[in-house]
């Protein structure tokens, strides 16, 4: 299996006034191509700045992370935004879609950043859209659209530019329990049918329990890599 | 990112938010309204100011003066001297003038005409370098050999409207020196000159003009080496005029002579008139400026107001030069949108003014020996110039973008995870 993002020895630190706070402290683990992972925590043990780092909207102190082989603190933040876009896709806790972009637009946005044409841009977007099951409401913008439909077009927009990584924080965080445990099956279930990598960010148990592996994390550092026993992957 | 779909998502936020765009805009519009208002005006008025001075001035003919304008217009030409102005070459006639001073005419009944100066002239080289001036209402000019007749200026025949003198009649003609006659003779009227029209120097409604030959004979000028006061050079083409000037200046000792080149006067006036405009213009720019920093508040809120969406962008891997792009397009557009209504706007605007200031502009009716009557009043168009409004528009743009570049570059050195967590 191909290792298609390694994290070793990670150190983050954040400044809160005078004072350096320690957000992760040496981090380290891989995650093989096709895997779902998700890093489990309770609030304060620094996954989203892992999660950051990972996606490269920020960069280490100290360490490496290699995506798909490639080292991230090399790269100027033009490369960056590079491998955002190419190889990594976000779904975020609060959906973050533009709010005056209808779902379809949101959906096309990476693409049209990658230069795509407003034909295949579009084409694209309204397969993703099938893709998550959003078919028939590809033409409402973010407040018309539920919590749960909003959080489909996330998915269908981290997916359009085909990434190695779905890079996930806390996608269900803001959903009812139900809707959060659908959205959680939809991942899994692209991760089945795509291969694609998943990573999930979320301090619930329920959630965490779905992956292939679950990446334990307390006070910046890995307390533990557990092994989930009820899937397996062909 | 295509620089085109950069555009059209800049113009789908500037749609967003129509009334502040409106406004934003509104302050380009100012701005440009006001530079080219001024700049048409400007160049219409600087059109009138030349035009009348052509009509005042031939550009094509010199006058040269004995002496200086400081230490005097004393002294005069000789044969010689004109001879040696003919050689020049660009020239196509010369002709020396006498003025006799203090010289009075009168009809039979004693009248005295209206007459200022009696000057002494080749009527038929007269013609020649100032067709348009020199030009009969009535009569003919004397022939060669007629040497007792005399040609008079519009107002010169006449006396508070009413004519004293017509073709055919007999004047005669005193000069004095102090209290002594030194000349009379009589002289039959063989021409009325036509109205000199606007004023200029050369405006010949007050004179009379006697054949040279008849002066050259005079005991005044007889023996005089040096007798003419004036001598009249037309060039082929008024831009030879100033080299010609030079040249002629040349053949004299320095400061002795003074020669008047009406094109170079004129292209003082014209100098003069063009730094006017430009400070115009340059005091209209201001009001540009105000509106880029109207434009560069705006933009300034609009990047604050969109962290949040520009983190997103980011984050699903918009480079920061694609965000910069994004907002100036943003300030260019509003430079280009308020550029145009305000070339519209701006000439619209000099139309109305210019009709205004026409009608401030009426004639003066009082007769004066330098304004005749029959002055137009000065019609003030003003002049659409292609050149001055792609200047003006492209002025828009550099100062959208100068004054956008700052919050752009503000939205695109964001870091993402900074601005993802902007509410």
């Amino acid at each position: 299996m191909t290792i298609i993002l390694g994290v070793k020895d990670v150190k983050k630190s954040y400044r809160m006034g005078k004072v350096l706070v320690p957000a992760l402290r040496g981090v380290s683990f891989e995650v093989e191509e096709g895997e779902l992972v998700t890093i489990f925590g309770p609030s304060g043990s620094g996954k989203s700045t892992l999660l950051h780092l990972i996606g490269c909207l920020d960069r280490p102190d100290e360490g490496e992370i290699l995506i798909d082989g490639a080292n991230v603190l090399k790269m100027s933040d033009d490369e960056l935004a590079e491998l955002r876009l190419k190889k990594i896709g976000f779904v975020f806790q609060f959906f973050n879609l533009l709010p005056r972009l209808t779902a379809l637009k949101n959906v096309q946005l990476p693409l049209t950043i990658a230069g795509a044409s407003e034909g295949e841009a579009l084409e694209k977007a309204e397969e993703m859209l099938r893709l998550v099951g959003l078919e028939a409401r590809m033409n409402h913008k973010p407040f018309e659209l539920s919590g749960g439909e909003q959080q489909r077009v996330a998915i269908a927009r981290a997916l359009i530019n085909n990434p190695k990584i779905v890079l996930a924080d806390e996608p269900t965080g803001n959903l009812d329990t139900k809707t959060g445990w659908e959205i959680v099956q939809l991942m899994k279930e692209l991760n089945e049918k795509k291969g694609q990598t998943f990573v999930i960010v979320t301090h619930d148990p329920h959630v965490a329990e779905t992956a292939d592996r679950i990446i334990h994390l307390k006070d910046g550092l890995v307390e533990g890599i557990k092994e989930a026993p009820k899937r397996n992957k062909p | 990112m295509k620089a085109s779909k950069i555009l059209s998502i800049a113009w789908d936020n500037l749609k967003q938010r129509k009334l502040r765009t409106s406004l934003t805009t509104l302050g380009v519009v100012i701005g440009i309204t006001t530079i080219i208002a001024i700049a048409s005006l400007g160049e219409g008025f600087r059109l009138e100011v030349r035009q009348r001075m052509e009509q005042g001035f031939e550009l094509d003919v010199l006058i040269v003066f004995p002496g200086s304008f400081t230490a005097g217009l004393t002294g005069g030409f000789s044969q010689t001297d004109v001879e040696n102005i003919t050689k020049i070459s660009n020239i196509t006639a010369v002709t020396p003038l006498i003025t006799i001073p203090t010289a009075e005419l009168y009809n039979m009944t004693d009248v005295k005409l209206g007459a200022f100066t009696v000057g002494a002239v080749n009527f038929t080289e007269m013609k020649e370098i100032l067709p348009l001036r020199f030009r009969l209402s009535n009569g003919t000019f004397p022939q060669p050999g007629e040497n007792q007749s005399i040609v008079l200026g519009y107002k010169a025949s006449k006396v508070n409207e009413t004519m004293v003198a017509g073709v055919g009649d007999n004047v005669s003609l005193i000069v004095k020196s102090g209290n002594y006659v030194v000349y009379t003779g009589n002289f039959t009227v063989s021409g009325i000159l036509d109205k000199g029209g606007t004023s200029g120097i050369t405006n010949f409604d007050y004179w009379a003009f006697i054949p040279i030959e008849t002066a050259l004979e005079m005991r005044l000028f007889k023996d005089k080496p040096e007798p003419y006061q004036i001598i009249l050079v037309k060039v082929s083409d008024p831009q030879y005029a100033e080299s010609v000037g030079r040249e002629i200046e040349n053949l004299f000792p320095p400061y002795s002579i003074t020669v008047f080149v009406p094109s170079a006067l004129m292209r003082q006036v014209d100098n003069i008139l063009n730094i006017v405009q430009m400070f115009l213009v340059a005091i209209g720019s201001i009001s540009l400026l105000v509106a880029g920093v109207g434009i560069m508040n705006i933009m300034t809120v609009a990047v604050m107001e969109r962290t949040h969406e520009i983190g997103i962008l980011k984050a699903i891997g918009a480079k920061s030069r694609t965000v910069l792009g994004m907002f100036l397009a943003e300030a260019v557009l509003v430079g280009i949108i308020g550029g145009f209504i305000g070339a519209f706007t701006g000439y619209g605007l000099s139309y109305g003014l210019a009709r205004i200031l026409s009608n401030f502009m009426q004639p003066q009716r009082q007769e004066t020996v330098l304004q005749a009557p029959e002055t137009q009043r000065m019609q003030i168009s003003p002049v659409f110039s292609p050149e001055w409004t792609i200047v003006a528009f492209v002025f828009a743009i550099i100062v959208c973008i100068i004054f956008g570049l700052y919050p752009a570059r503000k939205a695109a050195k964001l870091n993402p995870v900074e601005a993802l967590r902007y509410e």
